[in-house]
């Protein structure tokens, strides 16, 4: 039967070569808008060296304090995780490490700008980052306040342009003085949490004022031992913060949950409750969801317009077969796996389409240090949003087709 | 004739609703590039209030100190040492032979750090403006123009009230059309609202100086009131104008100075105070990432509706094509009763015409509810600008239902009426 669909389905694509062109050209570009953003999304959100043991991460990226008069919004200092976060139950490791930050060097007339971290020796325990030469900096380095850095393969060309390595070279940067004890792999500045291109000892800041402060410019990662771990460490650090005396009479209340990466991202999205330590995901998700479906309106109507139009054009064909008894049902069903699978080819269409497109983005450094591309995840969303498009979009027009009074088929089409 | 055209219509009702909510789409696409689009127009022709030609700004990273976890003293002192390491680096750069000048601000034209302040006038109105505290020769640097009064200077040491300037917007604001020079800001000074320690008690404000605008966010951003607190870094504690530490230090260079100045520049500064941090960049610089900022959204934004649009184009000609075909009897039947091909043609725009004018009128209905959506302040589009939007899309949206119409209503006229009544 379904292959009987599938001639049936060509040959009346081939039948009228402008409808089927439109309808691809829509299908396929909608796709590919979609297809995009699920890409980008995966690069950001996907379990990935150096984060490639996401799943057991929970990270604090932001802080805000809230009082009856005024709020305030940044990092966390590095005193509210030295205090509180190193204590918490499940932790394998937990790493505390400032956000990037812009440093300036100098090489002769040009200026070369980098983004620095300056982390503490678990830093290199959590993520997993790949050496290509040489080695992290260790504890022992950071208790001792040793001016060395670990930079990224393109900073390496930058800094060291021409030189084959870097080990053991030194650098000036934001007017302090390092030595490079190891490379490592490029990483994307989409995955933002250990984006950096130099990387450094905490101890190395140029005064330690920042060991006494609870809100600053600091970020923590914990490394659960299981998932199970997870709710553990999420809940007992709130409930620390819960119990935490302000020094600043002027606020109430810290809020600065260790979460996943998704739900941080949805406590900045417009919908979240920023006051509230619980998770803030599946607001985002509902906010995405609508925007999707508002993307999508204005391509699915335009599909079941042209769509209508070609059923109109079978209308006699329909008349013969409902003339010979074919049932309703299987003349729906008829039209919605046709125009599934011509979302399908249209689909396919727009994969590739944004294969080029996501190498267009990965090139033109649109997105520092990116590498977007289709993988089989992403691959597999594709097909399921293309078939979900196909359906929705095949269903009206199919009930329409199938309620047209065969007389009225057989004439060549509705007078209304 | 239109009464016919809306029967007709009415007759593939159906087939219609949906062609109109598709042409409704389409609309609600345009508007919002269009608004976007018009608003950042309107704002490029407002006066920016400030030249930055040669200036440089380099933002000045202090060692944090959360005020008050040390106590207030703690705090003060600590304050009182910044400012007078505020000054050395003032003076450092302003012997430099290629600075032709120098000022100290909270923040510049173009840089991100934005401080948006309030306050509550004494009939009870709520005012938001963008504030930044400056030195004396803020002005000057940036050759701001001054509409009335002057600007800060060092005659501002002796008073007792904060002298404040402020951009036209707000002058109007508060003042309506009287002179606001000399005048105290009518404000509602609350005693219990929670402030720093080291912070000086709130003093009433007294305008020195108009100023024609400063549009930190650059061309596109929307104009907004805006007030300058004097900032001076060798007073007293506790005496106006000694409003914390500045975090930008600003100068304008000499025609023809070379970047190689920068890496100078920063290492002076380095010398002057080890511990801190300096990052500077040219206006320009800046200038390009503030209106990329503007730009990239605009830009994605008219990308994909223009695919969209070109996607709603080719599939209403397929629609309107296929309606004609399957109406060829219809138009035969007239042209046999001695209709025109051009009065054919007519009838075919004139339905699409008819149908883009529902679209357009439910567009505008729901677009117009746009202004009374609690909308943060900020958001708010002029009425004019708002209206234009709506006109510039409306014309847009028929001229695309126009190009769709075009080849399927020319072959409606073109076909002999004996041909189109032997179809049957």
């Amino acid at each position: 039967m379904l292959r009987h669909y599938l001639t049936m389905t060509i040959a009346v694509l081939k039948r009228r070569p402008f409808y089927t062109a439109i309808s691809l050209f829509g299908i396929s570009f909608t796709l590919l808008v979609l297809m995009v953003f699920v890409a980008m999304a995966d690069h950001a959100l996907a379990p990935m060296a150096p984060e490639s043991r996401q799943d057991r991460m929970l990270g604090v990226q932001s802080a805000r304090m809230f009082g009856p008069e005024s709020a305030w919004s940044s990092n966390a200092g590095y005193m509210l995780f030295d205090k509180y976060a190193r204590t918490l139950p499940g932790v394998e490791a937990l790493t505390i490490f400032s956000s990037f930050q812009s440093v300036a060097t100098y090489l002769g007339d040009q200026r070369i700008t980098s983004q620095m971290k300056r982390t503490d020796g678990n830093f290199w325990r959590v993520f997993d980052f790949t050496f290509i030469e040489g080695g992290p900096y260790g504890q022992a380095d950071v208790d001792e306040a040793r001016f060395v850095a670990v930079i990224t393969r393109a900073t390496r060309e930058r800094l060291f342009p021409g030189a084959a390595s870097a080990l053991g070279k030194t650098f000036e940067a934001d007017g302090q003085s390092f030595r490079v004890v190891g490379v490592v792999e490029n990483v994307p500045d989409i995955r933002y949490v250990p984006f950096s291109d130099i990387f450094a000892p905490i101890t190395t800041a140029k005064t330690d004022a920042y060991k006494r402060d609870i809100m600053g410019d600091f970020q923590a990662v914990a490394l659960a031992r299981t998932r199970d771990d997870l709710p553990i460490i999420r809940e007992e650090f709130n409930a620390r913060l819960s119990r935490l005396e302000l020094p600043d009479k002027a606020y109430k209340t810290l809020v600065a949950p260790f979460e996943t990466k998704y739900d941080a991202i949805a406590r900045e999205s417009p919908l979240a409750d920023r006051s509230s330590p619980d998770r803030q995901g599946a607001k985002l998700t509902v906010f995405l969801a609508i925007l999707a479906l508002v993307f999508v309106t204005l391509p699915t109507v335009n599909l079941v317009n042209v769509n209508i139009s070609r059923i109109l054009e079978r209308a006699s064909e329909i008349g013969v077969r409902k003339a010979f008894g074919a049932p309703t049902r299987q003349l729906i069903a008829q039209f919605v796996v046709e125009n599934v699978i011509l979302t399908l080819l249209g689909g396919a269409i727009g994969l590739v389409l944004s294969g080029l497109v996501l190498r267009a983005m990965n090139q033109s450094g649109f997105i520092a240090h990116s590498a977007f591309t289709i993988n089989a995840r992403v691959f597999a969303y594709a097909v399921l949003i293309a078939f979900a498009f196909g359906v929705i979009s095949g269903v009206y027009p199919a009930w329409r087709m199938a309620r047209l009074h065969p007389v009225e088929a057989l004439k060549g089409g509705p007078s209304r | 004739m239109t009464r016919h055209l809306i029967r007709l219509i009415w007759n593939r009702k159906r087939q219609n609703l949906l062609l109109t909510i598709e042409i409704l789409c389409a609309f609600l696409v345009v508007f919002i590039v269009a608004i976007f689009g018009l608003t950042f127009a309107v704002n490029a022709r407002a006066p920016l209030g400030y030249d930055t030609e040669r200036v440089w700004v380099i933002d000045v990273g202090r060692p944090r100190t959360l005020a008050g976890q040390d106590g207030a003293e703690a705090a003060a002192a600590a304050e009182t040492r910044e400012r007078e390491v505020f000054t050395r680096l003032l003076a450092a750069v302003r012997e430099l032979p290629q600075v032709e000048i120098a000022a100290a601000a909270f923040t510049g034209p173009y840089v991100n750090a934005e401080w948006v302040s309030g306050m509550t006038l004494a009939d009870g109105r709520k005012v938001n403006y963008v504030y930044n505290r400056v030195t004396d020769d803020f002005l000057p640097l940036l050759s701001m123009p001054i509409v009335a009064g002057r600007g800060f200077a060092r005659e501002d040491d002796a008073t007792a009230v904060d002298p404040v300037l402020i951009n036209i917007q707000l002058a109007r604001t508060i003042f309506g059309d009287a002179n606001p020079i000399g005048r105290i800001i009518p404000e509602k000074i609350d005693p219990n609202r929670a402030r720093r320690p080291a912070d000086p008690p709130q003093t009433p404000k007294r305008v020195v100086g108009v100023i024609e605008d400063f549009r930190q966010g650059g061309p596109y951003s929307t104009p907004q009131a805006v007030l300058f607190d004097r900032v001076r870094l060798d007073g007293e504690a506790g005496t106006p104008g000694r409003l914390g530490v500045p975090e930008r230090l600003l100068i304008r260079v000499k025609p023809g100075t070379p970047a190689a100045f920068e890496p100078m520049l920063v290492r002076r500064l380095q010398r002057e105070s080890a511990d801190w941090s300096f990052g500077a960049s040219t206006m320009e610089s800046l200038r390009e990432r503030k209106l990329n900022d503007y730009m990239m959204p605009l830009t994605l934004l008219s990308v994909l509706a223009g695919f969209l649009l070109l996607m709603v184009t080719l599939g209403l000609t397929g629609v309107v094509w296929q309606s004609v075909i399957v109406r060829l009897r219809e138009f035969g039947l007239r042209r046999a009763a001695g209709a025109s091909g051009a009065s054919v043609r007519r009838q075919v725009f004139g339905e699409m015409a008819v149908m883009t004018s529902f679209a357009v009128l439910a567009g505008t209905a729901i677009v117009g509810q746009l202004p009374f959506l609690p909308l943060p302040k900020e958001l708010a589009v002029p009425a004019p600008v708002f209206a234009g939007a709506v006109a510039l899309t409306a014309a847009a949206i028929y001229c695309l239902t126009l190009v769709c119409g075009w080849y399927p209503s020319r072959l409606a006229a073109r076909i002999p009426p004996a041909d189109a009544l032997r179809y049957e």
